[in-house]
């Protein structure tokens, strides 16, 4: 029988009282699944995730994580706060508000000393994140001193360092260069070959189909519109026209222009131009 | 092409002037990492010599001594490659604003009554530099000359994640340094904001034509910027929490 990870029900969140955040939004996770979130700019999925993350929490509705309701007062109990951070990690859109340490050592072993994590496993799961990362040579670096690619990698590493369940991550590739999102995209399908839970939120259409089987759509009206498999979503062009998830482009080939809606699944196909 | 009037000179030049030297003079670890006598004495004692000097210059009443304790910081600076005029720039540039508002007075007889060397008249008052001043003004600069260049020669020569290793070592307490190593790490952030911004509007409107217009920029800057300090702090304090901080951060060595 699968298990539920997280299970939203009919959640509404609203930034300081009044500006409508998400509005009615019902989601189920289970333990092992990946998933993404899409939509455009300022539809919700940061929120959501925040919420999930149980660092806000909803105005109407009920999050529960692990079979229990996540609300404020569950966090005043340090024992239910150590073991839901313990298991759920948050990767930060922007780097910068993550990488808050000193140096690069320092913010990788942040998470788990502050989760009383057994320094034997502590140092055994830190040095293998240093060699996935190659991060050997910046650990002493400031994060101050780190390229947008290193401070990304260097973030995940911090994530990763509590060997969490569930591993949340806001536009993990967003900004950075082709072979940064190559390794970053392997990592995510490694620890999701473990056995993790992920959920991803994104823009990049192009990395649904490696880091995710299920996706949420999220429209202008601060709503999932539609889930389904990834396929079905990304074949479907006039949605994603119509949700600002795809646009029409135009592009050479030789010596012919090429206009065409802008897809994530193969739209050269063999032969053709 | 657009020509530059000396206001707009003044708002560029202040600007960019402000932020390469905190950045030189802060972030950069040019003289940390080069190979000289102080970068390579270990900091643990090194942060307990300058402590001691430091102590020493603050408590002593000999002039002589204290001259001794400036001259061996310049030594210090030569035997630890540090570029001469680098460091007595960066040094003399704190002096007048540590020494200037009490030293000036402190040359009149108001303050320092003895025998008056200089005699003059404002609106009527009649002033008087006395030699007990000139003596006591002399010796209050110097002491804050020596101070502060022991001060910049420990930073220009340490790492500043080692100062603060250093800082744990001596017991300081753990939620202390952790705030000061987040100050220095955000205020390089705002830094590189500052000039993004800056950067943004020289783009978008060239040069400032006049020191109103560039005033008014400047005051607006100063208001976003600290809204988006705001929104960083608590962005930032999600980030602690969310890796599981409450309120008691840890440390382990590895």
């Amino acid at each position: 029988m699968s298990e539920a990870i997280f299970e939203l029900d009919n959640i509404s969140y609203s930034y300081l009282g009044k500006i409508p955040a998400l509005c009615g939004v019902d989601l189920k996770v289970e333990k092992g699944e990946r998933i993404a979130l899409v939509g455009a700019n300022g539809s919700g999925k940061s929120t959501l995730l925040q919420l999930l993350d149980g660092l806000i929490f909803p105005d109407k509705g009920i999050i529960k994580a692990f079979g229990e309701e996540l609300n404020e007062s569950q966090f005043d109990n340090p024992e239910f706060s150590r073991n839901f951070r313990k298991k759920v990690a948050f990767l930060f859109q922007s780097s910068d508000v993550q990488l808050f340490s000193p140096t690069v050592k320092e913010d990788i072993l942040f998470g788990p000393l502050q989760l009383g994590v057994p320094e034997g496993e502590i140092k055994k799961l830190f040095h293998e994140l240093v060699d996935i990362f190659g991060l050997e040579k910046l650990l002493e670096r400031s994060p101050h001193q780190l390229s947008v690619g290193e401070k990304r990698k260097v973030a995940i590493a911090g994530t990763l360092a509590i060997n969490p369940e569930v591993i949340i991550l806001d536009e993990p590739t967003a900004g950075l260069d082709p072979r940064t999102v190559r390794q970053i995209i392997d990592i995510i399908l490694d620890y999701s070959q473990k056995g993790k839970t992920i959920i991803t939120a994104t823009h990049d259409l192009h990395i649904l189909g490696e880091i995710a089987d299920k996706v949420y759509v999220f429209g202008s009206d601060k709503k999932i519109i539609r889930s389904g498999a990834i396929q079905e979503i990304l074949s479907d062009k006039q949605f994603l026209e119509d949700n600002n998830l795809m646009h029409i482009h135009s592009h050479r080939h030789q010596d012919k222009i090429h206009v065409h809606s802008h897809e994530h699944l193969g739209h050269h196909h063999e032969g053709s131009n | 092409m657009i020509k530059l009037s000396r206001g707009n000179n003044f708002i560029e030049r202040s600007i960019m002037g402000a932020l390469s030297f905190l950045k030189e003079s802060i972030f950069s670890d040019e003289f940390a990492a080069k190979r000289g006598l102080l970068q390579l004495l270990d900091e643990r004692l090194k942060v307990l010599l300058f402590l001691g000097l430091l102590l020493s210059v603050l408590f002593s009443k000999s002039i002589f001594f204290i001259v001794c304790v400036y001259a061996l910081c310049l030594l210090l600076t030569a035997l630890s490659s540090i570029n001469f005029g680098f460091f007595l720039k960066r040094t003399w540039i704190f002096i007048p604003l540590f020494s200037l508002f009490i030293a000036i007075p402190a040359l009149f007889d108001i303050f320092s009554p003895g025998e008056p060397v200089l005699s003059f008249s404002i609106f009527r008052a009649q002033l008087n530099i006395t030699r007990q001043g000139i003596l006591g003004a002399g010796f209050f600069f110097l002491r804050v000359l020596t101070s502060v260049s022991l001060c910049v020669l420990l930073v220009l020569t340490t790492r500043h994640y080692a100062l603060l290793k250093v800082l744990r070592v001596f017991k300081v307490p753990q939620v202390f340094v952790m705030t000061l190593g987040m100050c220095y790490r955000y205020i390089y952030l705002f830094l590189d904001i500052i000039y993004n911004t800056y950067m943004a509007i020289k783009s978008r409107v060239g040069t400032l034509h006049s020191i109103k217009k560039g005033q008014r920029i400047v005051t607006w800057n100063i208001a976003s910027l600290w809204q988006r300090s705001i929104k960083l702090n608590e962005e930032v304090y999600k980030a602690m929490v969310s890796r599981g901080y409450s309120g008691e951060p840890k440390t382990i060595k590895l």
